[in-house]
C-alpha cells in the first residue's frame, strides 16, 4: 500500500466561535499526482491544507494519508510524509541562518549530524539557493524567501508536499523560477492557488472549493477552456502566460 | 518613532547575522559565556562597602571591548541606558543607612551612600559584561553556548523564544504604523484614545502571527526544544583555553588581592 496519497473523507470543519468553512469535503489526491486547489478567498482552502498536516482536525469525517489516518498519535509521521509550504515565507523562516532553518525539520528527527549535513546541503542545492546558506533569512528577497521555505520542507524528504499559494509574493520572473522548480519535482503534490496559469503549468488535475464545498473537479485542460464555469466560480481565466526556464 | 522601529528591527537583524556570520574577533562563545559568569560571581562576591576593590573591576568591559574589536563607547552609551533602573535598586540606602562610612578628603560618606553607589556601579559592570557578550555573539549565540555549558535546554528555547517574539512584535508594530501613518494626513502623533486599540490590535496581530510561526515549527516535528545545529560549529582552541584561564586569573586576584597593594 503507497502511503503517498491523501484521502479526505466527508470533512467538516469548524472554526471556534465560527461559522462552518469545510462542508463535507471528500476527494483524493493519488500518488504522485499534482492536484490544484482553486477557489475564492475564504473558500477553505488554507484550512483544508492545514488539515492534511494535522495542524487542524476535522470536527466530522477523516483525512488519512496512505493507510494512516490524521490524528494525534500518527502526526509525527504524518509530519515526516506531508511537507507543508506555508503561504507567507516569512512564518516558516525563523532561524538565524538560511542552513539552520533548513536543519531544523532534520533535527528534529532525531537524525544524526551528518545525515543533517548532507540533507541541508541536497535540499539547498535542490532549490538552487546553496549561496544562501549562511545568509539571515531577514535579509532575503521574495523570491529567495519562497525557495528556502521549499528547501525546509524537502530536506525532511517527505512524500507529499502540500503548497498554500506558492507564488504568492512573487514577481514574474520570480514565478517562473519557482514553476520551473516545481515542475522539476515528482513529489505527490496539493497545491492551493488563486491563479489558473500556475495551476496549468504544475497540476493536470484541479479541485475548485466553493464555500467549503468541492464544486468542480476534473482536468486543468478542460477548465482553462471553459469560461463559463470559470467565470461562475470568480477564477480569472489565464490572461498572461507564465513560461518556464 | 519611525527610526526606532527601523533601528530595533536592524539591531535584530544585526544580531541574527552575527550568529549567522563569525566574522568578528569573537571568541569562541562558550568561552566568552563562562568568563562573562566567572566575571559576574566574582562581581558580585565583592562585598558591598569595598568600593575600591569594586571599581577595579571596570577593567574587563574596557579590555575585553577593545579585544573583542566592540567599540567601548557603544557598550557604554547602551549600559547608561538603563542606569535609572539600577540606581532604583539602592535609591533608599543613604536614607535608611546613615552610618559613618569612608572619609574622602575632607568629606564623610555614608555607609548607605557607599552602598548606593556600590551597587549602581556593580550593575553598570554587569550590565557591560552582558551586552558585550551579546554584541559578540548575538543574542541567540549566547542561548546557545548556555545549552553547550548544559543550561536545561527548555530554558534556552524559552529564551529564544521570547527573543524572537520581540522582533515579531516590533514587525507588526512598524506595519501598523505605516499603516496609521497612510491614511494620516501628515498627523504624526496619536490622539490617547488610539492607544489602547491600537495596542490591543499589535497583541492579537502579533499572536496570530506567532502561532503561524508556531504551526510552521510543528509541520518541521517541533517537540517543544529548539535544536542546535549549526553549519560551522566552533571548536575550542587553544587561544580560547588562553583566554578564559588569563581572565579567571584576573578576577580571582581583583577579587582576593587588593589591588591598592598590587599597585601601591
Amino acid at each position: 500500500m503507497s502511503h503517498h496519497y491523501i484521502q479526505f473523507s466527508d470533512v467538516h470543519y469548524s472554526y471556534p466561535g465560527g461559522g462552518e468553512v469545510l462542508k463535507g469535503i471528500t476527494f483524493r489526491v493519488t500518488h504522485g499526482e499534482k492536484v490544484a486547489l482553486l477557489g475564492l478567498n475564504g473558500a477553505g482552502k488554507s484550512t483544508l491544507l492545514l488539515h492534511t498536516n494535522g495542524l487542524l482536525m476535522p470536527t466530522q469525517g477523516e483525512v488519512n494519508v496512505g493507510d494512516v489516518p490524521v490524528i494525534k498519535k500518527t502526526l509525527p509521521l504524518i509530519r515526516q510524509t506531508v511537507g507543508m509550504v506555508f503561504q507567507d515565507s516569512d512564518d516558516q523562516l525563523f532561524m538565524p541562518t538560511v542552513a539552520e532553518d533548513v536543519a531544523f525539520g532534520p533535527m528534529n528527527m532525531r537524525l544524526p549530524k551528518e545525515e543533517v549535513d548532507r540533507r541541508v546541503r541536497v535540499s539547498l542545492a535542490a532549490v538552487g539557493a546553496e549561496e544562501l546558506a549562511s545568509r539571515s533569512p531577514a535579509t532575503l528577497s521574495g523570491g529567495e524567501k519562497k525557495r528556502a521555505a521549499i528547501a525546509t520542507v524537502l530536506s525532511m524528504e517527505p512524500s507529499i508536499l502540500v503548497m498554500d499559494e506558492p507564488t504568492s509574493g512573487l514577481d514574474a520572473t520570480g514565478q517562473r523560477q519557482l514553476v520551473a522548480l516545481l515542475k522539476r519535482f515528482t513529489h505527490t503534490c496539493l497545491i492551493a492557488t488563486h491563479d489558473l496559469a500556475v495551476a496549468t503549468l504544475l497540476c493536470p488535475r484541479s479541485v475548485i472549493l466553493k464555500e467549503g464545498r468541492i464544486v468542480w473537479d476534473g482536468r486543468t485542460a478542460n477548465l482553462i477552456n471553459d469560461l463559463e464555469t470559470l467565470r461562475h466560480f470568480g477564477i480569472l481565466p489565464i490572461d498572461t502566460e507564465i513560461g518556464c526556464d | 518613532m519611525a527610526d526606532k522601529l527601523e533601528k530595533g528591527i536592524n539591531t535584530y537583524s544585526a544580531s541574527e547575522c552575527q550568529t549567522a556570520s563569525r566574522s568578528t574577533a569573537a571568541r569562541n562563545p562558550v568561552a566568552l559565556l563562562s568568563v562573562t559568569l566567572l566575571y559576574l560571581v566574582t562581581l558580585l562576591s565583592v562585598p558591598l562597602d569595598h568600593l575600591a576593590a569594586l571599581l577595579w573591576f571596570g577593567i574587563y568591559p574596557l579590555i575585553c571591548s577593545a579585544y573583542l574589536g566592540i567599540p567601548f563607547s557603544r557598550i557604554f552609551v547602551k549600559s547608561m541606558a538603563v542606569i535609572p533602573f539600577i540606581a532604583l535598586i539602592g535609591i533608599f540606602n543613604p536614607w535608611f543607612d546613615r552610618a559613618p562610612g569612608i572619609r574622602m578628603g575632607g568629606y564623610e560618606l555614608s555607609h548607605g551612600w557607599l552602598t548606593f553607589i556600590s551597587i549602581t556601579v556593580r550593575g553598570l559592570y554587569a550590565l557591560q559584561a552582558l551586552l558585550l557578550l551579546t554584541s559578540a555573539c548575538g543574542f541567540i549565540g549566547m542561548c546557545r553556548a548556555m545549552r553547550r555549558v548544559h543550561v536545561p535546554a527548555f530554558l534556552t528555547t524559552q529564551l529564544e523564544m521570547v527573543y524572537r517574539y520581540g522582533r515579531l512584535l516590533l514587525e507588526e508594530l512598524q506595519q501598523m504604523r505605516r499603516a496609521r501613518m497612510a491614511r494620516g494626513y501628515g498627523r504624526r502623533s496619536f490622539s490617547v484614545g488610539m492607544w489602547g486599540p491600537m495596542i490591543g490590535q499589535l497583541f492579537i496581530r502579533s499572536i496570530d502571527r506567532a502561532q503561524r510561526v508556531h504551526q510552521a515549527m510543528l509541520c518541521r516535528g517541533f517537540r517543544g526544544t529548539i535544536p542546535d545545529w549549526q553549519q560551522n560549529p566552533y571548536r575550542w582552541s587553544a587561544n580560547d583555553t588562553a583566554f578564559t584561564a588569563v581572565w579567571i586569573l584576573v578576577f580571582l586576584l581583583l577579587r582576593f588581592l587588593s589591588p591598592q597593594l598590587l599597585f601601591h
